[in-house]
């Protein structure tokens, strides 16, 4: 019996394969029950587990990270190999790809170096028997010793087949020994090794001796480090000196022979055992548009428009509401706006306020009333309030991730992004934090280099969310007159913080970072197809559960601080606003406001309106509202600050880049694991945004 | 001649990688071997270039395309 977090297992699965193989769905059609994921489709660096009861037995599954190889190239390779030999589990699973097993077999193969214990699995069979490709099972299952199964993960079939098969392996005893490829002229290279090597091998080692001299002789730096922790440095010292020899020789490096040799076994495999009608690979239409010049790039931001639209429309009514009453159809544009999923939301938490504060008002202390009431239900709602956005756009992520159009996304954004020091992937990371940018730091972990995940998740804070969007239409619609006015200011504003997000992604890349070259496009295209509804579900729940977790806590935590700020003061609790700490401190930072020609009252309240969109960015209207008790709608409580067309553009500029709210800040920090990483990006959005807003506001007042 | 240079619809077989070790090993593990056939889907001179190897269409920056020598068929 062993312990997951999953809890009691009587069989532990390890589950490995190459990215788009079908593992995810394969998991979700297996284990009903979903243990833990955290992390973005196709890139699954957090463990996640699942269960499910077979003939009476708990089969626990563990999903390794998507990888090619095994090498400790990445973090993920090495997570996937460090489980493999870690033990723990009883029989690994490795799927391969029916419809491409020529490359998705070499993954099958290096783990049968390490250990016996495999069970290969061919997704896509009834795909791969429609372009006539026949997979021999048997014949694989002879040559390699290891049980081989047909399955197919979208409709099921074989499942049931390879459960049996898992409690079959699981129980039985280990006879075999890990597989021996023919690594040619490597192989007296490797015998050496073996023979000095064999020597010393402590009785508990996991990998095996054969396995371990490969290695060193490939130059895998995590294994040299490993041998020489354990066995000393001159074994490493001999497997370098080897491997400079074995260059010298024959003109290429021992790594070159050895994964040659591994796809050279892999084709031969394939030959005898795969069975091929001969058909030519066409494109399909879809294909062939992403791949355009033109189209492909237009279609591509097509979609993400769509996804837009669609996400914040569903949550705020905007913008289908505004073109609704363009319309004449003003009923029906408000209709959506309150039936949005923000506006139930709101709606709901109103009445929570009130129900709770009635209830309290008889048994409990003032105090406790408006804590419970202003900070945590507050607080909870404006958690809640993220969360329906994100998980929309989380959903149709996940559907263009599933069905293998984000791949193709990806791919037609990347000349665009090149030019700014990224790839075509972190079109992503900007298309979420355009809904908020909490989900959008935390995707840029699907991001290849590390580099370029440092410089999106430092410079897409800068990307206008919609809480800043938010604020940015109550006081465009207020304070400008004519839609069309309007319109601009909002879109000039977007423009301009986009605009700013790529070029600072670029300059922390070459100047903190000092890379001078953009990151180099490698990406599998998978073919598309429909989604499965589940896999998005499922990756859309967890992604969601990930952000309550990582932002949930903190936007928690400080709105009851931002409360206490508000309602108490020196003299202890305070009913006029401008009596309390918060007021203290906006007029500390309301010089500042001079800049723009804002004066007196106005100066510190803006000021301190800023301070509590720190919080969270649509913190900035309910301070503007607060300050201004006599106001009867959020349009009045903008108009009584008394600041001037060139003022409010320079403050909604201003706004939109000052500061990342709390939320961001802890997530750049839990996914860069550095604090000078978020103080940086405190310290250069706040300057960034005094000399950009300050700038405009000069060129503004010279020419208007 | 290296794959950046090739038109789509070209049958070309790969002969030698360049690049940080790095790099190579990840070409390799995908897929390109010298030796292994490479089939050129689009290449429009400034994008990425899209190549189908072992059945799978895997699409490469261009500096990487320019790094792996091939021959045509």
């Amino acid at each position: 019996m062993k312990r997951l977090s999953v809890g009691e297992c009587d069989i532990v699965v390890a589950v490995a394969g190459n990215p788009n193989v079908g593992k995810s769905t394969l998991f979700n059609r297996l284990t009903g029950e979903l243990v833990h994921v955290a992390n973005w489709p196709g890139v699954t660096v957090a463990r996640s587990e699942g269960r499910v009861i077979f003939d009476g037995r708990r089969i626990c599954f563990v999903d390794l990270p998507g990888t090619y190889g095994l090498s400790s190239t990445s973090p993920e390779e090495r997570v996937a190999r460090d489980y493999i030999v870690s033990g723990e589990p009883d029989v690994i699973l490795v799927l391969a790809d029916a419809l491409a097993p020529e490359r998705t077999l070499y993954l099958p193969v290096q783990v049968l170096e390490l250990t016996p214990r495999v069970i290969v699995a061919f997704n896509k069979v009834d795909a791969a028997h429609a372009t006539g490709i026949h997979i021999h099972v048997d014949g694989f299952s002879r040559e390699l010793r290891i049980p081989v199964i047909a399955i197919s993960a979208s409709t099921g079939q074989g499942l049931e087949e390879l459960l049996r098969t898992i409690v079959e392996e699981a129980y039985q005893p280990p006879r075999r020994e890990p597989l021996t490829i023919n690594y040619g002229t490597l192989e007296p290279y490797i015998d050496r090794l073996v023979e000095k090597l064999k020597s010393r091998l402590s009785p508990d080692e996991p990998y095996p001796a054969r396995w371990i001299a490969v290695k060193l002789l490939e130059g895998d730096e995590d294994v040299e480090r490993y041998v020489e922790q354990r066995y000393g440095r001159d074994v490493v010292e001999e497997a370098l000196r080897m491997s400079g020899e074995y260059a010298e020789t024959y003109g290429r490096p021992p790594s070159e022979t050895a994964i040659s040799s591994r796809y050279s076994f892999v084709d031969s495999l394939v030959r005898r055992h795969v069975v091929r009608k001969r058909v030519e690979y066409k494109p399909s239409r879809m294909d062939e548009a992403f791949l355009k010049p033109v189209i492909g790039p237009l279609l591509s931001t097509l979609i993400l428009f769509l996804i837009l639209f669609i996400a914040f429309t569903v949550n705020t009514g905007f913008p289908l509401n505004l073109v609704f009453s363009y319309m004449g159809y003003e009923g029906l544009g408000e209709a959506i706006e309150k039936y949005s999923l923000s506006g139930l939301l709101g709606i709901l938490f109103s009445m929570a306020g009130s129900a709770t504060s009635s209830w309290l008002s008889g048994i409990a202390p003032g105090w406790l009333t408006s804590l419970i009431d202003d900070g945590i239900i507050g607080g909870v709602g404006a958690v809640l309030s993220f969360l329906p956005l994100i998980m929309i756009i989380y959903a149709l992520l996940g559907a263009l991730e599933d069905s293998g159009l984000a791949a193709r996304i990806a791919m037609s954004f990347d000349s665009t992004f090149r030019r700014f020091g990224a790839s075509g992937k972190a079109v992503f990371p900007y298309i979420l934090s355009l809904g908020c940018n909490v989900p959008g730091v935390l995707s840029t972990r699907a991001l290849e280099e590390r580099e370029e995940r440092i410089a999106v998740a430092l410079s897409v804070p800068l990307v206008p969310c919609q809480a800043r969007l938010v604020v940015i239409m109550a006081f465009a619609s207020v304070l400008f007159k004519g839609g069309l006015t309007q319109a601009l200011v909002v879109l000039s504003i977007y423009l301009l913080a986009i605009t700013l997000a790529l070029i600072v992604g670029k300059a922390i890349r070459a100047l903190l970072l000092g890379k001078k070259e953009p990151p180099e496009l490698l990406l599998e295209i998978p073919p598309i197809h429909n989604p499965s509804w589940r896999v998005v579900w499922w990756h859309t729940w967890d992604n969601s559960k990930h952000f309550l977790k990582k932002a949930g806590t903190v936007i928690l935590v400080l709105s009851i601080v931002s409360w206490f700020l508000l309602s108490y003061g020196p003299g202890g609790a305070v009913n006029n606003p401008a009596d309390s700490y918060a007021a203290i401190l906006g007029r500390l930072i309301s010089p500042l406001a001079s800049i723009y020609g804002v004066h007196g009252d106005a100066a510190w309240k803006l000021a301190y309106a800023f301070e509590n969109g720190f919080i969270a960015k649509e913190g900035v209207l309910d301070a503007v509202m607060l300050l201004h008790p006599q106001a009867k709608s959020i349009s009045d409580a903008v108009r009584a600050l008394g600041i001037n067309v060139v003022q409010a553009y320079s403050f909604l500029v201003a706004m939109t880049l000052y500061v990342p709210c709390v939320a961001t800040i802890a997530v750049i920090y839990s996914e860069t694991r550095r604090a000078s990483y978020a103080a940086l990006t405190i310290a250069y959005m706040i300057i960034l945004a005094i000399i950009v807003s300050a700038g405009i506001y000069w060129a503004l007042e010279a020419l208007l | 001649m290296n794959l950046a240079g090739i038109p789509p619809g070209s049958r070309v077989r790969v002969i030698s990688l360049y690049g940080g070790r790095e790099l190579q090993r990840r070409l390799m593990e995908m897929g390109l071997v010298p030796g292994s056939l490479v089939e050129v889907v689009s290449n429009n001179n400034r994008g990425p270039v899209i190549i189908r190897v072992r059945g799978v269409m895997i699409a490469l920056g261009r500096g990487m395309a320019s790094r792996i020598i091939v021959e045509t068929l």
